[in-house]
């Protein structure tokens, strides 16, 4: 097994097997720190949802929440998870703990509110939400800062009293400096793809090495996996590359091989994605600080990439295709996630070629790959 | 010497062959079989040829890939985008509709393509739509562009899905509408689809129509309405897939011959 399936499987088995109270949380802009501190077992839905979709399980769980009457155009990670629960809760994973307490952030996406409300009620949980008001264009606004700290201090007594332990200061501390040891690490490997031809693939590689840092950050765990990563990567000898690609998008994870290797066939390195950063705008130099404990989680949940504007994610766009000399920017619209879909097709980079498919991140049925190949081909025979 | 480009699509086949000039020789239609390849050896075989005397063979269409006796394999796009350059030089900007869907493609003065868009994936977009709806009319297909022609009131139709838009067929006849107001409704909705794609790659020009609905006459108006721009189409605009697959063919030929090193992909 990899590292990074044991890292997994191991999540998972302390969800199934272990002990202590557990907390759902999205994966965007998330305060994991917090409970972790507090010593709670932390689940994201949105991960069990993707593994669902990569493991080719969710298919079935989206047309159970269907029968429900869940409409085809809700969100398949949600439809996913919807028709696990009402499957019994068990999935290929072992079977997911009951939530002592629910934790939504407003940043991410509209939807996962809407979602947590829905398994609250499922779990008769309480649900706290965290109220993040956008950020538009870069730097959060102070004032929205203190109003996102503000109920952070509330969390933190609200976790009190649900967990076992007090939220120390030092253990808030511990935590929160291995997310910044982790960040400064994951940062360095995506930093690689800048070599030329590049050692790493920023998105059909990045996608998985993501994991850690999505859902163990904080944890000693993380920071070993990043540090050997770096390593591996370091020591890598780079394949050839015939182009460089820019990806804004999540992948369609029910046809990730097939995808992958539509771009595979023409020697198409990913060098720079939008999606390995959902979880944090590390590479626009943000990190966790355990000097400003609140404050730099509050920041971190206010930073979140479906959190900005169109014009400031362009903005990402164009200076990743600059930093990493990237020849074509590659749009993979997926139906499922609206905050990262709506108004995508706008995001084409002037004087950049740019590619644009379109799919879904969980229902397979979104996916038709002849159709797909023939964009893809047409698009880099232009450039032969 | 001869090269043959054949497009094998979801519905037809069309080949054509063409000397080293690149002037056509001769064209086959055929009917696609749901066995592609024995579809494509058909094709090749009414040319009275066999393989070995042609030179270079380029398949595209949906079942390019399907083209065993093939040389190399180029998609729709770049095929129609070469096509129409030659077919109607002037036009800067092709809209393919096919069976299944249409797509957009804007190209510079030698054929190649500067940028395209493609419908989505439902058939409500493509020349599918037209062919199930002649049949629930009771009309041969290359009627119903005529007939569109005469509507005095076209109807509206809104499904954005094929099978709902028959269903709103079956509606509007039972209505009591006439013929000619259904097919030009028809032929609205799905040109307004194209134009959308045409639209959001900037053209101003003339359109070049390519794909077998080049020959339905009620198209061309629909479209011409919907974009409000000239809609230019040739007799061999149904055969644009594969005439582009064959100049493409022989422009590969000749890098071939000034250099046997270059790779086929
Ligand atoms: S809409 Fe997007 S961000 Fe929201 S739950 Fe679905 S996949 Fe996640």
């Amino acid at each position: 097994m990899t590292a990074l399936k044991r890292l997994m499987a191991d999540w998972y088995r302390d969800l199934s097997e272990g002990e202590g109270p557990v907390v759902y949380l999205p994966v965007g802009g998330n305060v994991a720190e917090l409970p972790r501190a507090c010593g709670f077992r932390v689940f994201f839905p949105e991960v069990n949802a993707l593994q669902c979709a990569l493991r080719k399980v969710a298919g079935e769980f989206i047309l159970r929440a269907e029968e429900q009457g869940y409409s085809p155009d809700v969100c398949g990670y949600v439809k996913s998870d919807m028709g696990l629960a009402a499957s019994g809760g068990s999935g290929p994973f072992g079977t997911i703990p009951k939530p002592d307490i629910l934790l939504c952030t407003t940043s991410g996406c509209s939807t996962t509110l809407k979602w947590f409300e829905a398994l609250a009620g499922i779990h008769e949980a309480p649900l706290f939400v965290l109220d993040v008001p956008s950020v538009r264009d870069g730097a959060a606004d102070p004032h929205a800062l203190r109003y996102v700290v503000r109920q952070v201090e509330e969390l933190a007594s609200v976790l009190e009293k649900i967990g076992r332990r007090k939220p120390s200061r030092d253990r808030l501390a511990e935590t929160l400096e291995r997310s910044r040891q982790a960040e400064d690490l994951w940062m360095e490997i995506l930093d690689s793809a800048r070599a030329k031809p590049s050692p790493f693939d920023a998105f059909f590689e990045a996608v998985f090495f993501m994991a850690p840092i999505t859902v163990l950050r904080g944890t000693p765990e993380c920071v070993e996996y990043y540090r050997a990563a770096r390593e591996e990567v370091r020591g890598r000898v780079a394949e050839p590359e015939r182009r460089r690609i820019v990806v804004d998008g999540p992948p369609p994870w029910p046809h990730f091989r097939a995808f992958r290797d539509l771009f595979k066939r023409w020697g198409a390195r990913c060098v720079a994605s939008t999606y390995v950063r959902v979880g944090g705008d590390w590479d626009e130099g943000f990190r966790h600080d355990p000097s400003r404990p609140f404050e730099s989680m509050a920041e971190f949940a206010a930073r979140c990439y479906t959190n900005r504007s169109l014009p400031a994610r362009r903005a990402i766009l164009e200076r990743e295709i600059r930093r990493f000399d990237a020849d074509a920017l590659v749009i993979h619209s997926v139906r499922s996630c609206r905050p990262y879909s709506v108004g995508q097709a706008c995001l084409r980079v002037r004087d950049v070629p740019t590619l644009f498919l379109e799919s879904d991140l969980a229902d397979p049925r979104h996916f038709n790959e002849g159709e797909m190949r023939t964009r893809v081909d047409a698009f880099f025979e232009v450039a032969r | 010497m001869f090269v043959l480009g054949i497009d094998l699509g979801s519905r037809a086949c069309h080949a054509v062959l063409a000397d080293g000039e690149g002037r056509i020789a001769e064209r086959s239609f055929l009917p696609a079989a749901a066995d592609l390849h024995a579809t494509a050896r058909r094709a090749l075989e009414s040319f009275g040829l066999r393989r070995d005397e042609i030179q270079y063979v380029a398949a595209t269409g949906f079942g390019r890939g399907q083209v065993r006796f093939r040389d190399l394999a180029i998609t729709e796009i770049t095929c129609h985008a070469r096509a129409a350059r030659a077919l109607l030089p002037d036009a800067s900007c092709v809209l393919d509709i096919g069976a299944r869907n249409a797509r957009a493609i804007r190209t510079c003065a030698d054929g190649r393509t500067l940028g395209f868009r493609v419908g989505d994936r439902c058939a409500a977009g493509g020349g599918r739509l037209l062919e199930r709806a002649a049949r629930a009319l009771d009309l041969p297909l290359d009627e119903i562009g005529p007939v569109s022609l005469r509507a005095q009131d076209p109807v509206a139709v809104s499904s954005v899905c094929a099978v709902l838009a028959e269903s709103e067929i079956v509606r509007h006849v039972t209505d009591g509408r006439a013929v000619e107001d259904i097919l030009m409704g028809l032929h609205l909705s799905v040109a307004s689809r194209a134009a959308a794609l045409v639209r959001q790659l900037g053209a101003d020009g003339d359109v070049a129509l390519t794909g077998g609905v080049a020959r339905n006459a009620g198209m061309v108006a629909a479209l011409e309405r919907k974009l409000g721009l000239p809609v230019r189409t040739s007799p061999d605009s149904e055969y644009a897939g594969a005439i582009g697959a064959a100049l493409l063919a022989l422009k590969r030929l000749r890098i071939l011959d000034h250099d046997p090193r270059v790779r086929l992909s």
